[in-house]
């Protein structure tokens, strides 16, 4: 029964994990075969590649700002629901319907709906008086931007904290209610506590999820940029504007297949495997679905 | 004798080391150049996979003319992959998929597929087929090969020059175009119009750098800036001329306001659509190919444009009637099934007088043999007349080739696009820093 | 009594409309971008480009137009195609893993469960040179099917998912099974798999709808070949690559919405239930 599986993991994990060290030594455009230079390539990484560390701090944005702010959104929605006991049918899935939106379409809506020249958002700001940034188009509002689409694609997370809010039995809170707790004490002592399961699942989740963003930074790169890529290939957009957008996955994507140095995307690999390991190591001892304890 | 004489050892230690080399080289795929055949062959057959960027009305065009080709080869047939950036044509080479001829829209690409192998050396060809290369001029001799290995040919040329909108112009007054980066500054200042807002309604020329093709090098020629020394070696940060066009395109950007003119740019409609920004009249003045006529004439028959040389710095008007000449060039891929037929459509597209010409009165491209430069089936309007003489110009220029393709360009204009929004550090740290990225990644490529 | 009772059911009236309102504002903030999106897809390119909320004409032929733009036609055939055949090939492979995992003991189960869990949860990139070396010497690349293919060897998610759900199904019932001398893969297909259907559902649907929104696989795989693109990819490639504007890239992001949209209608129990499955249980 597990053969296929055992199988799926020797070829598709554990042998790319080997050959991508292997190739992290050498020089390799794929047209020849892989010249061995040593330690060339992380000697660059560390003292030399002029954008690797950008990339790895707009990751490091996404991973600190990104997921908190959404679960945090997640949590005060599904709360609000729960509260209004609007917690399943139509206000559940009106804040659900744009978690189904395809990331590629969720964003080139984006920026189209941000662009600063005729986009319905500044149009709106300023009817109102306000005179709104450039968005997707301004290296201080670019992550921001994004910040926005991913609090608006937080459903996924808000049905996890609707379940977990409603799972929380209710006699605790009449018994904390007798005991004459404010409300919130309550949510202090008494929700709280029965969702941090699921409070730590959802950062473990959106943390590793962060570390590789990609999609989203990628498309509005290329869409916010406005450029015809004929003939140059995307990897002329990515980032924009001014690297802003660069995340370290984007930064591998483009060395290894737009610049064609598979050497040396393999050692950005390989530094991404080693500091997304030791994440997991952290993180991974404190979710109880990812320990193998129950089988049997 | 000496059993172990130092000769004898040093022999030993060569012949295996050239052993070593030689398994070394038998496994990567590089060794298909050997053998040719003597004679080029009487008659053709098979299918060649021909891969080129060019979409929509332009791959019209190039159909067009690989039909001809079919039609005079029979027993060919041309498999057209259209729409195939530099990107893609190098995954499809690297990955081994069936490419044999490969169509760029740039020249950058030359001194990575030489030297990659990722195009094969054309040499034993041009040889023995006896094609004279002196039908090209010297800057499209020198684009189309790396360190005297010739891997691809010129199909077409493009050039770079001033548009401008004669209607908006003489609105404002003007009646020729400027020659120099002041006088364009001072007409696209006057030429600008605003809304009620404050926001920008319409520009006299948009400085912004990465707008449409508004690129680090289509301007260098205009302060005869360079790229590379004799050794590799990144030039930009030494070299006066860049350090000129940078403060001047600043300078300009911040006399209008860099933010207005971000989102005015932003609400542009794309470049190759009918909602070009100089075809709807939005900008007065733009830096474009030669191609763009031919998008006027389909999209915007009505426009009443004039073209011009790109004005050169005030400290370099001798420069003037210049510009940045590149190409698209053409090679066989390395992995090519069928590189006789394939050889064939190379020689077609780029020495055949009718072809060429074909090509050129469609794509409004340039010529690059001087036969079809002479032809009189070339249509030649006065707008397009300006790109061909751009091209003949003593003062026109390429980037050159490196192993690193255009990286060392991105490197310039990712620091450029830092300093125009302000956010970049001085200049002269700056760009002494862009010298020792381009450097590093150099090194990191082809070095030892 | 009613001194009290008063303020308190006012109180509770004012928190009501206070909630009520809260949540009407945030629902209009979260459907707005639909709907400009859907406007903008209603108007002329020329407009789509000019400060304006709402369609001067409405220009319905843009879903039309669209179709004769790009192949849309070819780049949905193209999804359906990954989606279905990716997880169909996943159930085929993940169904029995999950469940050996889950209910059979083993020596070496808790390192193969790590393992899976590690291969979850690791960036893609990590792995993705070596593997797309070896589909260009298989000569695959510029197909979907790398992306395809590797869900026959199962899919490390899906088998987390479906094994949380076997784990929630009583162990009496595959005891019973045993004890009446079913084979394992008869009590997997008699037993289990009856009775996990609405996992096997949402794990289905999971792997269906992240097959039909991915972007980094065809990026990687199909970009030389846009007769393999499949309609998520097409949408972001859509704007530079053929200098289309505002109005009918909007058309096509509303076309890519619309089957996911409509799938999620019909089975939104068991994906909601899939979800929560995924974070709560367990």
């Amino acid at each position: 029964m597990l053969a296929p599986a055992i199988l799926g993991l020797l070829i598709f994990f554990v042998y790319p994990l080997i050959a991508s060290v292997y190739y992290s030594f050498t020089r390799f455009d794929l047209v020849s075969a892989p010249q061995w230079i040593g330690l060339r390539n992380y000697a660059y990484l560390f003292t030399q590649d002029p954008n690797v560390w950008q990339a790895a701090g707009n990751t490091l944005w996404f991973v600190v700002i990104l997921v908190p702010v959404r679960i945090l959104t997640a949590l005060g929605v599904a709360w609000l629901l729960v509260r209004a006991k609007q917690a399943s049918g139509f206000w559940r899935t009106l804040f659900y319907l744009p978690a189904l939106v395809p990331p590629v379409a969720a964003v080139v809506a984006f920026v189209f709906l941000f662009n600063p020249g005729t986009g319905p958002v500044n149009l709106i700001l300023k009817a109102i008086g306000i005179h709104g940034p450039l968005w997707f188009n301004d290296p201080a509002w670019s992550k921001p931007s994004l910040l926005l689409l991913g609090v608006w694609v937080m459903g996924d997370v808000m049905i996890i904290f609707l379940a977990s809010l409603l799972d929380v039995p209710q006699e605790l809170y009449e018994a904390a209610s007798l005991d004459g707790a404010k409300s919130w004490q309550k949510g202090w002592y008494v929700t709280l506590p029965a969702i941090v399961p699921v409070l730590v699942f959802s950062v473990v989740t959106g943390v590793i999820a962060a570390l590789q963003y990609f999609t989203e930074a990628a498309v509005a790169s290329s869409v916010a940029s406005g450029r015809a890529t004929v003939g140059e290939g995307g990897g002329a957009t990515i980032g924009y504007p001014d690297n802003s957008l660069l995340t370290y996955t984007e930064w591998l994507y483009v060395r290894g297949f737009s610049n064609y140095q598979l050497g040396y995307a393999s050692a950005l690999a390989v530094v991404l495997f080693a500091v997304a390991s030791v994440v997991l190591l952290v993180l991974l001892r404190r979710v109880r679905a990812f320990t193998p304890e129950e089988a049997s | 004798m000496n059993r172990h004489s130092p000769t004898r050892r040093a022999a030993f230690v060569l012949a295996m080391s050239a052993a070593v080399a030689l398994v070394a080289t038998g496994c990567s795929p590089a060794a298909t150049n050997s053998a040719i055949d003597a004679t080029a062959p009487a008659k053709l057959t098979g299918t060649v996979s021909f891969w080129h960027f060019f979409s929509d009305r332009e791959a019209k065009v190039v159909q067009s003319v690989v039909d001809d080709f079919e039609k005079a080869n029979p027993g060919v047939k041309v498999d057209v992959h259209s729409g195939q950036d530099d990107e893609k044509l190098q995954k499809a080479i690297a990955a081994g998929n069936s490419v044999d001829v490969g169509l760029s829209y740039s020249t950058d690409i030359v001194g990575n597929f030489c030297s990659s192998g990722a195009f094969r050396d054309l040499g034993p060809y041009i040889t023995r087929d006896k094609v004279d290369l002196t039908q090209f001029s010297t800057t499209v001799r020198s684009y189309t090969e790396y360190k005297g290995t010739r891997c691809s040919m010129p199909v077409l040329a493009d050039d770079y020059g001033l548009y401008y909108n004669k209607k908006l112009l003489a609105s404002a007054g003007y009646s020729e175009p400027p020659r120099t980066l002041s006088e364009l500054e001072k007409m696209a200042i006057a030429l600008t119009t605003y809304n009620a807002d404050g926001s920008i309604k319409t520009l006299g020329f948009n400085p912004m750098m990465g707008f449409y093709e508004n690129a680090a090098s289509h301007l260098g020629p205009l302060a005869g800036a360079t790229w590379l020394k004799k050794n590799g070696n990144s030039a930009i940060g030494g070299d006066a001329a860049w350090t000129e066009l940078m403060t001047w395109q600043k300078g300009f950007i911040d006399a209008i306001g860099y933010d207005k003119v971000n989102a005015f740019t932003s609400g542009l409609g794309q470049e190759f659509s009918a909602d070009n920004a100089f075809q709807t009249g939005q900008v007065a003045m733009n830096l474009d190919g030669e191609y763009r006529t031919a998008f006027i004439d389909d999209q915007t028959p009505n426009l009443e444009y004039g073209t011009a040389p790109l004005p050169t710095a005030d400290d370099h008007t001798e420069l003037y009637g210049g510009g940045y000449i590149t190409g698209n060039i053409a090679g066989i891929s390395k992995g090519a099934k069928n590189p006789e037929a394939a050889w064939a459509l190379l020689k077609y597209l780029t020495t055949d007088t009718g072809a060429i010409v074909k090509l050129s009165n469609g794509l409004k491209n340039v010529p690059t043999t001087s036969a079809a430069l002479a032809s009189p089936d070339l249509e030649v309007t006065p707008q397009f007349k300006t790109f061909l003489d751009i091209a003949a110009n003593e003062h026109s220029g390429t980037t050159p080739p490196s192993p690193v393709g255009a990286g060392y360009q991105q490197s310039f204009e990712d620091y450029w696009h830092k300093y125009q929004s302000g956010s970049g550090t001085g200049l002269a740290a700056g760009l002494a820093k862009v010298d020792k990225d381009i450097d590093a990644s150099i090194a990191l490529t082809a070095g030892p | 009594m009613t001194v009290v009772a008063a303020p308190r059911s006012r109180r509770r009236v004012l928190a009501w409309i206070g909630e009520h309102a809260i949540l009407v504002a945030i629902g209009v903030l979260f459907i707005a971008p639909i709907a400009f999106v859907f406007l903008t897809s209603l108007m002329s390119n020329k407009q789509a480009l000019t400060a304006s909320l709402i369609p001067t004409t409405w220009h319905w032929e843009n879903y039309v137009r669209v179709f004769q733009t790009v192949p849309l036609g070819q780049w949905f055939g193209n999804s359906a195609l990954y989606a279905v055949l990716a997880t169909g090939f996943m159930l085929v492979s993940s169904v029995p893993a999950a469940y050996a995992l889950a209910r059979i003991r083993f020596r070496g189960s808790g390192v193969l469960f790590l393992c899976i869990i590690v291969a979850m949860l690791l960036p893609p990139q990590v792995t993705a040179i070596p593997i797309y070396v070896m589909w260009s010497q298989l000569h695959l690349t510029g197909t979907l099917w790398p992306l395809i293919l590797p869900n026959l060897l199962g899919d490390a998610f899906s088998i987390f998912l479906l094994r949380q759900f076997f784990l929630t199904i009583p162990k009496e019932y595959a005891d019973a099974a045993r004890i009446d001398g079913c084979s394992e893969w008869a009590v997997l297909l008699r037993v289990i798999v009856p009775m996990a259907r609405p996992g096997i559902a949402a794990a289905g649907l999971f792997m269906f709808f992240n097959s039909w929104n991915d972007y980094y696989g065809p990026l990687l795989y199909t970009s030389e070949n846009p007769a393999a693109w499949p309609v998520a990819y097409g949408l972001a490639s859509f704007r530079s690559v053929h200098g289309t504007d505002w109005s009918i890239t909007m058309t096509m992001t509303i076309l890519v919405l619309v089957p996911v949209v409509i799938i999620f209608f019909f089975a939104q129990k068991i994906f909601v239930e899939g979800i929560t499955l995924t974070g709560v249980k367990g």
